[in-house]
Formats: structure tokens, sequence, C-alpha cells
């Protein structure tokens, strides 16, 4: 069953043409990956279909309903959750409060909320950091809070920005286990962006790659990797960078 | 039914100390007016538990909402006025003016933050204050609500509870300390309820708190207008006590700005903050100005006050109540 359909996104900032004519399908049930180097786009288009940002032009469907413009908090109400690119945190709020937020996305009852939450932060080992504030902690604890927050509002599609940035070799290696445990137990649909290749390849089926506000390419992941546009804009990074 | 009950009266997840020292201070509220026998004492007792009463109210808004309200006093304004107008007219008991106060203010509050929170920050915060400002001119200028020679109430014969008219002093300590309770514990409700959640969601971060289901704008909305309903109950207090309102005493900037002071400096966002910020600066305000009065030194107070707050704003963002708890947390 097609999950998430996006046809023809444009997204506009001005004269910066951030997504140009966007398409893409999610079944349900797979993991699909989205590449490309920085400025390519795919967090505007992440934002696109959380409601964040309101798309230029362009449709959004999700389980065949049509959502695009729809408010932030009504697209996690219908079954979107995410995190967001660099971390965004409840600061003054405990790890179970956090958590605890998400979970009363679908109740009003504070012992059924907290209960989601005890159940999710066992799953993803965050129990002994419960009473803990989210900043005292180091960032890759920070990222399964955010993984969790996003857990108890009980999505279908999880998307993920950059989860694994700024983590070490062992970290991602964790996190990564971490997310297909959790996707497994929970029966997701997953959709990740990743800055980092080796991180995507491993656990999409299909990968999107863009770059400059473009879809360049589309596949699975081994051939994906293999075709010249792509490895033409990541080179091209490369040089950038100097 | 029973979870409510138990929401409302349980301090149960509150650590052991916090409830001992909640314990210590009802006790010393209720033989306070048998110890104290000076009337100057008794009344900063009582306006100590009137403001205690105020900033449990801001506290929904500007302490777990985030949202920094410099028009409270509009709201006391309200509740002081539906209370003193209609005793005066019809001779209403007084505790059927309180809710009418109440709904009177929390209407006006949704109206206003309707536009109102389109603004963010300082932006919201410097509206309150005009909205507040706006209508103080308005009851300054209209005859029908007794223009700036305000409302005075007229004296009972006898003293009586329908009115809350009494001889003694005693009377009002215990009556402004049964608002304060049960406001006290109407917070305690909302900080573990699913809109307490969600304020709080909304103050740390608007942008995960929408992520998460929650509506921002939806969330301000109702947690303004509630605050407004708050601020009513002890504006209805007011007119009773002093038997003497006018928009300078009841709906002044001054007002505003002390309530929002109190839980900022006690701490803002905790249940116990607005208590902690009220027993510092009432008294503090009670003596320093009397005493600075009497050096013909006016002014001063103020000046003292500004420092507190720009040492909170600067060093110490939770009040008083966020260095106890950071000292706790060491010793733990
Ligand atoms: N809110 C915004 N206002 C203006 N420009 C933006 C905004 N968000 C993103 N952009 C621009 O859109 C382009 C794509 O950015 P982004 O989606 O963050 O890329 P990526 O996530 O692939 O690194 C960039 O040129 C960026 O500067
Ligand atoms: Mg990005």
């Amino acid at each position: 069953m097609r999950l998430l359909e996006v046809k023809h996104l444009f997204k506009e900032f001005g004269g910066v043409v951030a997504n140009s004519d966007i398409s893409l399908e999610v079944e349900e049930g797979m993991t699909m990956g989205l590449i490309g180097p920085n400025g390519a786009g795919k967090t505007t288009l992440f934002n696109c279909i959380a409601g964040y940002y309101r798309p230029t032009r362009g449709k959004i469907l999700f389980d065949g309903k049509d959502i695009t413009g729809w408010p932030s908090h009504q697209v996690a109400r219908i079954g979107i959750a995410r995190t967001f690119q660099g971390m965004k945190t409840l600061p003054n709020m405990t790890v179970e409060e956090n958590v605890m937020v998400g979970a009363f996305c679908r109740t009003k009852n504070r012992e059924v909320a907290r209960g989601e939450a005890q159940e999710i932060m066992e799953l993803l080992n965050l129990r002994e950091k419960a009473q803990s504030l989210p900043t005292e902690l180091p960032i890759a604890i920070q990222r399964r809070i955010e993984l969790a927050r996003a857990l108890a509002t009980k999505p279908k599609l999880l998307m993920l920005d950059e989860i694994a940035a700024g983590l070490n070799p062992l970290e991602i290696k964790e996190i990564l286990q971490t997310i297909k445990r959790i996707k497994e137990e929970r029966r997701l649909t997953l959709f990740l962006i990743e800055h980092v290749m080796e991180f995507i390849m491993t656990i999409s089926e299909t990968v999107i790659v863009m770059a400059a506000g473009r879809k360049i390419a589309e596949g699975p992941p081994e051939k994906v990797a293999r075709e010249p546009k792509v490895i033409e804009a990541y080179l091209g990074e490369k040089y950038a960078k100097g | 039914m029973g979870r409510l009950l138990k929401d409302i009266f349980s301090f149960e997840d509150r650590p052991r100390f916090e409830r001992i020292g909640f314990l210590i201070f009802i006790l010393i509220v209720l033989v306070f007016p048998w110890i104290i026998k000076s009337a100057y004492g008794r009344a900063v007792m009582i306006k100590f538990l009137l403001f205690a009463l105020f900033g449990l109210g801001w506290n929904l808004i500007g302490g777990y909402g985030g949202q920094v309200d410099l028009g409270q006093a509009k709201n006391v304004g309200f509740g002081a006025y539906a209370t003193g107008l209609m005793m005066l007219w019809w001779n209403v008991p007084f505790w059927v003016t309180v809710p009418v106060g109440m709904i009177i203010a929390a209407a006006e509050s949704f109206g206003v933050a309707y536009p109102m929170f389109r603004l963010k920050g300082h932006y919201f915060a410097i509206a309150t204050l005009c909205v507040a400002l706006v209508w103080k001119e308005l009851f300054v200028f209209w005859d029908w609500t007794g223009g700036a020679r305000g409302v005075e109430i007229p004296i009972r014969p006898t003293p009586n509870f329908t009115y809350m008219q009494f001889g003694s002093p005693i009377y009002y300590h215990y009556f402004i300390f049964f608002l304060f309770m049960t406001q006290l514990l109407f917070m305690n409700w909302f900080r573990k309820s699913k809109l307490g959640y969600e304020c709080q969601a909304v103050r740390d971060n608007e942008d995960v708190a929408a992520s998460l289901g929650i509506n921002v704008y939806r969330t301000k909305v109702i947690a303004y207008t509630i605050t407004g309903g708050l601020g009513g109950v002890g504006g209805s207090f007011m007119t009773v006590y002093y038997l003497y309102i006018d928009p300078d005493f009841v709906m002044p900037l001054d007002l505003s700005i002390l309530i929002a002071m109190t839980v900022m400096v006690g701490g803002a966002g905790s249940i116990w903050g607005p208590v902690i910020g009220a027993a510092l600066l009432i008294p503090l305000d009670m003596y320093l100005g009397a005493w600075l009065g009497a050096q013909k030194r006016l002014g001063i107070d103020f000046m003292i006050y500004a420092v507190i707050m720009m040492f909170i704003a600067a060093r110490e963002p939770k009040g008083i109540w966020g260095i106890i708890e950071r000292m706790r947390k060491k010793r733990a």
C-alpha cells in the first residue's frame, strides 16, 4: 500500500527554489532514504511534508488523504512524526516529560501517557535517564530522546532528519540498530535523511538523491551509488569544500 | 472522578521536603493572626496571600506557558468592578459576583488573545501591556463605572458572609487564605493535566510542540483565557477587603508588573514560585515602601525592584526556586 505520495512539489523562498518538481512515493513498511549534498533541499522537503512549510505548488497525499498545507499539529495527529535536524529538545522538561508530551498526542489521561512513555523509554534504553533534563545528557542520548518523543505520538510514518549527524562511529552503529529494532516492533514506515552515505546505504531499501533542489536519482542503494550523476553531485561538494 | 480528586489534592509526586515545607507553611498561615496582633503585620500577611493568589494565576500563562503577560491588572480590575458594581446596583451576594467577574475576565481575555497571539515574545508582552492600559483609561473615562472616582461599597450594618464584610481582619485573613488554597489546588491539577504539559512544551519549543500534535495557537489562547479568569478572583477580594476601588488602584501598570515580577523572582513555571516570590517581595514592598516614604525617598523602592528584576533575568531565569532546586541536585 502507498502510504506517502508527493506530486510535483515546489518550494520557493523568494528567489531560491529549494524544491523543484519533486515527486516520490513511499510504500507502507519500507525504509526510504534521502541523500544529497548540503543545501540540496532535503530538509525543506521534510518540512513541507510535515506541515512546517506550505509548499509553493504540488500535492502531498498521506494514506490517500490530501494533506497539502495542513498545519504541523494536524500532520502529527494523522500519523506522521518527525525529528528536527540539529535537534530540538524541550529543555526545561525531564526526559520522561519530553516523551509524555508526545504520548499526549493520543490520550488525555496522564497515567496512560506515562505508561506509554515508560514503555518507549524502555525500548530506547532511556529508563535510567527518565528524571534528567535532556540538556544535561550527551548528544547520542539526546538523539534517542527525540526518537522516543516522536515514537510516542504513535506514527505510521517516521521521518528522521540527520539523526546520526555528529555521532561517533560506535554511536552511529548503535542508533542504526535502535532504528531497525523500533521499526520492527512498532511496524513503522521510515523516511530518513542522512548526509553520511554509509549510514543510509545499510538501512534503506530505496534511496532518493537530491541536488540543487531537484531529484536526480532513485533506486536501490548499490545502484544509485554508482550513477555518474550522483557521484558528480557528491564530488562537486568535495571540491567546493576544498 | 477519583482520579480528578487525586490530581487536585495530591502532592505525592513532589519530593518529601516540599510536602513538609508546604505543611509548615499552611500551619504558619493558620496560626498567624493569633500570634501577630499588629494591624500592620496582619495587613502585610493578607497582601502577601493576595499577591501569591495573583501569582498563581499568572504563572499559568507566564510560567508554564512562557508568555510574558504584562497586563494581568486588567483582569484584576474586571473582577473588582464586577463585584463592586453588582453589589452597588443590585445587592448581589459576593459569591455570585466572583464567577461573573471571572467569566467577564476570561471572555475578554479570549477575545483579545485571538489577535494578540499573532505576536510573539516582546511584541506580545507590549501588546498585553497596551490592552491593559486601554481598559484602565476606559474605566477612568466611563461614567457608569464611577469614572476616576471609582466605586465605594456601602458598609453593611452587620458583618456577614453574603457580602463578605467583617469587623475583624482575622476573617479576611482566612477568607483570602481560602481563595489562595483553591487556586493553588487548581494549579496543582493544572500542572499534571494534558493542558499543563502542552503549555510547557509550547514554552520550551513551539516547533517541537507542533510536531507532537499540539495546536500551539489554541493552547496559548486557552492558557491566556484561564489566566484571565483566575485574575478576577483576587480583584473581587480587593473590593470587599478595601471597600473602595478605582482604576488607579485595581488596574494600574504597577500592579501588572508586580504580579509578573513576584512569579519571576520566586520561580516561573513551578508550583511554589509565586508563593516564594510574594513572600519575599510583598513584605519588602510594604516595609521598605513605608520606611522610604517616611524618609521622603520615594522611588528608591522601584529602583531596588529594577535591580532585582535585572539580576533575575540575567543570572537566574528560574528564580529563587531554580536556586533551591539546583542546590538540592548538587547535594543528591
Ligand atoms: N526558511 C528558509 N528561508 C530561506 N531559504 C531557505 C529556508 N529554508 C531553506 N532555505 C534554502 O533552501 C535551500 C535548501 O536547504 P535545505 O532544505 O536545508 O537543504 P538540505 O537539508 O538538503 O541541506 C538552501 O539554499 C537554503 O538556504
Ligand atoms: Mg538539512
